[in-house]
C-alpha cells in the first residue's frame, strides 16, 4: 500500500487490558445451576401462552413477554443433536483442546437446543438427530460445565 | 451548528425505573432490564406489540459483556422489531432519549422504547472508565472518573471555607431529596448539624473530593416510551413533550489537568445555544425543575453556573440560600440526583424520566409541591460530553 | 448488654469463635481492633487459620482499628446497614488501611439471631472472572515522533497553523480549527505546576490490572514555551506531593505554581515513562 506520509516514526507499543468482573446468574439461573449440580437434573421453563419449553431457563418468554419464571419443567438427561461444529483451533477461552465437537443439543422435553460439548464420537460420524445423553462432572464449577459433556446413547 | 425543526412533535408516554441499589444478585441483566421495560409498558397502558422500535444502551467495558443488546432481547422485547444499540459513555441514557426523539420525529417509527441499564456490581467501573483514554499516554495517568478540579476552582475563586460549605450544603440537600425518593440507592438521612463533621471526616478520594461528595456505583435500569404527537395523545392523558435537545462534546478536555479558567465548558456552550434557539432569555425563571447529571457535589455546585448561564457567585447563592431544594425557587434534582443513584448507562435517562414525572405531577413523595410546566435535564460523560433536553407540559412553543 | 435491632453487641462478638471459617482466614495474619463507642473494645487476632478474641480497651497495637457506634456495628452484622454507606457517611472510621476489614466478611459466617438460623436463603450463583487480553497500539507518525523524542530527552509539541496553539502530546489535527497540524517545536523541559489530582483512591492500572500505589499526584504542567490551556499531563515525584504548589489563572488573578523539572529514566524506550516523573526544580 502506498503511504502519502512519512512512516519512519511509526511503531507499535504492546499493551494489555486486564479487568476483573463478576456475573450474577439471578434466581432463575441459579436454580438451574444448583439443580444441575446437586440433583443432576436439567430444568427448563414453559411459556403457558405459546407452549414453548425453554432451556436454559429464562424469566420471560421473549416472544410473548410472559413471566414464566415459576413454570419449571424437568427435562430428560437425554436429547438429540440439532446441529454441530468441529472446533479445529486452540484458544485460551475454549473448554477443550482441539479438535473437539460443539453441538446444539435439544434435551427431550424442551423446544430449544443449548450448546454443549459432544464426546465419544468422531466429528465426521455426527448426524443431526443423533441421540445423546448428559455425562455429569465430578467436580463442580457452578456453571453449565457441571455437565461435563454429552455422548451418544449406546 | 446545523439544526432543523422537527418533522413532528414527540411525547413521552411511558416511564419505568427499577429501584437502584448496590447490587442485584437476584436477577441477571435481561431480567433487571425487563423490570424497567415492564413498568414503562404498564405505565403507558399499551402492549409490547405497540412498540415499533427498541433502542438499548449502557457503558462499554463495564460488565464485560459483548453485545448485551442481543442477549437482552429476553428482557427488552426487541424480538422481531427494529433494534439499535447506542453507547456514548455517561451520556448514554440522554443520547438514547435524543435518538428515540429523532427516530419518532423523523416519521420512521411511531413508538420507540428506549432502555438504559447498568449492573456496576458486575464490573470494575474505574477500570472500565480508564480505558476510554489514549492508551499511549492518558490511560496511564487517568484516575478513573474521579477529579478534584471543580473543588480546586471553587476554592481558588471563593475561598476554602465558603467553597467547602457550599459543596457540603449541596450534598446534604441532595441527600434530603434522596430520602424522599423510594428508588434511591443511597439515602443517608444527613442533617445540617453533620456538616462540619462530614467536611472533616469523610474519607478523601482525590484532593478535596471526599467519598461523601461522590456518586454511588449502582445497579438499575430505566425505560422510556416515546410516541408521535398523534399516538401520544391516543396513548396518554398526560404526555410530556420533548421540545428540543442538544449534544456538545470536546474530547480534548479529557486532559482534565487543564487549569486555565475560564475556558468555555461544553455545558455553558450547550446551554447558550439551546436557550437561544428556543427563545429562552432567563433559564432560571423559565424552568420549574432541573434534573442535573451531577457526578459529585463539587461538580453539582460548579455546573449550576454553567447550565443557568450565571455569573459571579450567583450559583453559590442558589445553594447557600437552599433555593435548589424541592421547596425552593429552582428545584434541582428532587430525585436526589446522581449522587443518590448512578447506574451509569441508565443515569442520564433517569434525569429525563424524573423531569417528565415532575411535569406529569406523579413523581411520588419527591413531587415538587407546585405546578411544573417546563423542565430541563442534563447528561454528562467522561470526555466532556453534554446533552441537554427541554421537556414541556404543553405544546405551546 | 447493649441492644440494637433486638440484638446485643456482645452476642455478635461472643459468637465469633463459632462463626469462624478457617478456610476464609487462610494466609491472613493480622490483628483487628473494634472500638465500639461507649460500649468497649475488642481485639481479634487471626493467624495461621485460627483466631483469638479478647475484650480489651487497649487497641493501640492492632494493625487496624474500626471505630463505630453500637447501632451501626449491629446493623452491619445483620445486613441492615451497608458498610460502604456507613463508611461514606463517616459512621465508621478506620485507623489503618481502610480496605483491610473487607477480609473479615470471608472469615465469618453471617451472624443470625437465635431462631432465624433455620431460614435458608436461596443460593445465588455468581462467577468472578478477569478479562485479560493483549493489545497492540499503533503510534502513527505524529505520536510516534513525539514518543521517540522522549528517548532523546526532548518534549515535543505540535502547533496549529491556524490558531497557533500548541498540543503535547501532539494531535494530528487541531480539533477546533479542523486543520492538519504541521509545525513541531520543542517545549520545556521545565515548567510550572498548574494542577494536581492528589489521589488517595487506588485505581487499577488498566494495562496490568494491578492497583496503583497511593497516594500519588497526577499533575498538569505548563511547560516553558506554553501558555493558557497548553498543559502537559504527567506525575509528580511521590515524596513531594505535600510540598508542590498549584498555580492558577482566573481572569486577572494569577498565582504561580512550583517550578518542576522532569526526571528521565535511565533506559528510555519511547513511552510515557521515559519521564519517570516531574520533581521540584530547586
Amino acid at each position: 500500500m502506498r503511504k502519502d506520509f512519512d512512516v519512519s516514526d511509526c511503531y507499535v507499543q504492546e499493551g494489555k487490558l486486564a479487568l476483573p468482573y463478576s456475573y450474577f446468574a439471578g434466581r432463575v439461573g441459579s436454580t438451574f445451576i444448583t439443580t444441575l449440580r446437586d440433583q443432576r437434573r436439567i430444568l427448563g421453563v414453559r411459556c403457558n401462552t405459546c407452549g414453548k419449553v425453554f432451556v436454559p431457563p429464562r424469566q420471560t418468554c421473549e416472544r410473548c413477554m410472559e413471566d414464566i419464571r415459576n413454570n419449571w419443567v424437568t427435562l430428560s438427561n437425554t436429547g438429540e443433536v440439532v446441529n454441530y461444529t468441529v472446533v479445529n483451533y486452540d484458544d485460551r477461552h475454549l473448554p477443550r483442546k482441539a479438535p473437539f465437537i460443539l453441538a446444539l443439543i435439544r434435551p427431550d422435553g424442551a423446544d430449544t437446543p443449548m450448546v454443549h460439548i459432544l464426546e465419544g464420537i468422531e466429528g465426521d460420524k455426527v448426524q443431526p438427530g443423533l441421540k445423546v445423553k448428559a455425562v455429569f462432572s465430578e467436580k463442580t464449577t457452578h456453571t453449565i460445565l457441571d455437565i461435563d459433556h454429552f455422548e451418544p446413547v449406546a | 451548528m446545523g439544526h432543523k425543526k422537527k418533522n413532528r412533535n414527540v411525547g413521552i408516554v411511558g416511564i419505568g425505573e427499577t429501584k437502584f441499589s448496590s447490587h442485584r444478585e437476584d436477577v441477571n441483566q435481561p431480567e433487571m432490564v425487563h423490570e424497567a421495560v415492564r413498568q414503562a409498558i404498564d405505565d403507558a397502558g399499551i402492549g409490547l406489540e405497540d412498540i415499533d422500535c427498541v433502542i438499548h444502551g449502557n457503558m462499554e467495558l463495564f460488565e464485560m459483556i459483548h453485545q448485551p443488546d442481543l442477549w437482552h432481547t429476553l428482557g427488552t422485547g426487541a424480538y422481531g422489531k427494529d433494534a439499535f444499540r447506542l453507547t456514548t459513555g455517561g451520556t448514554t441514557g440522554a443520547t438514547l432519549c435524543c435518538a428515540a426523539d429523532n427516530l419518532v420525529a423523523s416519521g420512521m417509527y411511531d413508538t420507540v422504547l428506549a432502555i438504559g441499564f447498568e449492573k456496576l456490581q458486575e464490573g470494575h467501573t474505574t477500570g472500565g472508565i480508564t480505558n476510554m483514554a489514549d492508551p499511549l499516554w492518558a490511560r496511564k495517568l487517568q484516575s478513573g472518573a474521579l477529579t478534584d478540579q471543580a473543588a480546586v476552582k471553587l476554592i481558588f475563586e471563593f475561598g476554602e471555607e465558603r467553597a467547602k460549605r457550599a459543596a457540603m450544603t449541596y450534598r446534604i440537600i441532595m441527600d434530603k431529596h434522596a430520602c424522599l425518593n423510594p428508588n434511591s440507592h443511597r439515602a443517608f438521612g444527613l442533617d445540617w448539624d453533620q456538616m462540619d463533621d462530614l467536611m472533616k471526616n469523610s474519607p478523601p478520594l482525590i484532593g478535596n473530593l471526599r467519598l461523601i461528595h461522590m456518586c454511588s456505583q449502582s445497579d438499575g435500569a430505566c425505560a422510556i416510551i416515546f410516541a408521535s404527537e398523534e399516538k401520544a395523545k391516543q396513548i396518554s392523558s398526560k404526555p410530556v413533550w420533548v421540545r428540543d435537545h442538544i449534544t456538545v462534546h470536546r474530547e480534548e478536555t479529557l486532559d482534565l489537568c487543564n487549569n486555565y479558567y475560564p475556558n468555555q465548558t461544553t455545558h455553558r456552550f450547550a446551554a447558550r445555544e439551546l436557550y437561544k434557539r428556543n427563545g429562552i432569555d432567563d433559564p432560571l425563571s423559565y424552568f420549574d425543575v432541573f434534573e442535573m447529571y451531577d457526578p459529585s457535589a463539587w461538580w453539582g455546585v460548579d455546573w449550576l453556573r454553567e447550565f443557568f448561564l450565571l455569573e459571579g457567585d450567583a450559583h453559590l447563592k442558589l445553594v447557600e440560600n437552599r433555593e435548589i431544594m424541592i421547596t425552593g425557587k429552582m428545584p434541582v434534582n428532587p430525585s436526589g440526583g446522581v449522587i443518590a443513584a448512578n447506574p451509569i448507562g441508565a443515569t442520564a435517562m433517569v434525569r429525563v424520566a424524573e423531569a417528565a414525572k415532575q411535569i406529569r405531577g406523579d413523581a411520588g413523595p419527591h413531587q415538587i409541591p407546585r405546578p411544573v410546566n417546563h423542565a430541563l435535564a442534563s447528561g454528562f460523560g467522561g470526555t466532556m460530553w453534554t446533552v441537554l433536553t427541554i421537556l414541556e407540559k404543553e405544546l405551546n412553543w | 448488654m447493649h441492644s440494637y435491632f433486638g440484638i446485643n453487641v456482645e452476642d455478635i462478638f461472643d459468637s465469633m469463635p463459632d462463626r469462624f471459617r478457617p478456610e476464609g482466614a487462610r494466609g491472613i495474619t493480622r490483628s483487628f481492633g473494634y472500638d465500639i463507642s461507649g460500649i468497649g473494645g475488642w481485639r481479634l487476632s487471626v493467624k495461621e487459620g485460627a483466631m483469638t478474641l479478647e475484650k480489651t480497651d487497649d487497641l493501640e497495637s492492632c494493625d487496624v482499628v474500626m471505630e463505630t457506634d453500637g447501632e451501626t456495628f449491629v446493623g452491619l452484622n445483620i445486613g441492615k446497614i451497608d458498610g460502604m454507606t456507613a463508611f461514606t457517611a463517616g459512621k465508621i472510621k478506620v485507623r489503618g488501611d481502610f480496605n483491610s476489614f473487607a477480609v473479615t466478611s470471608r472469615m465469618f459466617q453471617r451472624y443470625l439471631p437465635p431462631g432465624q438460623a433455620m431460614q435458608k436463603e436461596q443460593e445465588l450463583i455468581s462467577l468472578k472472572k478477569i478479562i485479560s487480553v493483549g493489545q497492540r497500539f499503533a503510534t502513527g507518525p505524529v505520536m510516534g515522533k513525539f514518543l521517540k523524542g522522549l528517548k532523546d530527552k526532548k518534549i515535543l509539541a505540535i502547533r496549529c497553523p491556524s490558531c497557533g496553539r500548541l498540543q503535547s502530546p501532539p494531535r494530528e489535527a487541531c480539533a477546533i480549527c479542523r486543520v492538519r497540524n504541521d509545525e513541531w517545536v520543542e517545549i520545556g523541559p521545565k515548567g510550572e505546576m498548574r494542577m494536581m489530582e492528589y489521589c488517595y483512591y487506588a485505581s487499577p492500572d488498566p494495562l496490568t490490572g494491578e492497583t496503583r500505589e497511593t497516594p500519588y499526584g497526577a499533575i498538569g504542567i505548563l511547560l516553558d514555551g506554553c501558555k493558557d490551556e497548553e498543559v502537559f499531563w504527567h506525575l509528580l515525584r511521590p515524596d513531594q506531593l505535600d510540598r508542590a504548589k498549584m498555580g492558577m489563572v482566573f481572569g486577572e488573578k494569577v498565582v504561580h505554581g512550583s517550578r518542576l523539572r522532569p526526571v528521565w529514566a535511565q533506559n528510555r524506550t519511547g513511552g510515557i515513562f521515559d519521564i519517570k516523573y516531574f520533581e521540584l526544580d530547586e
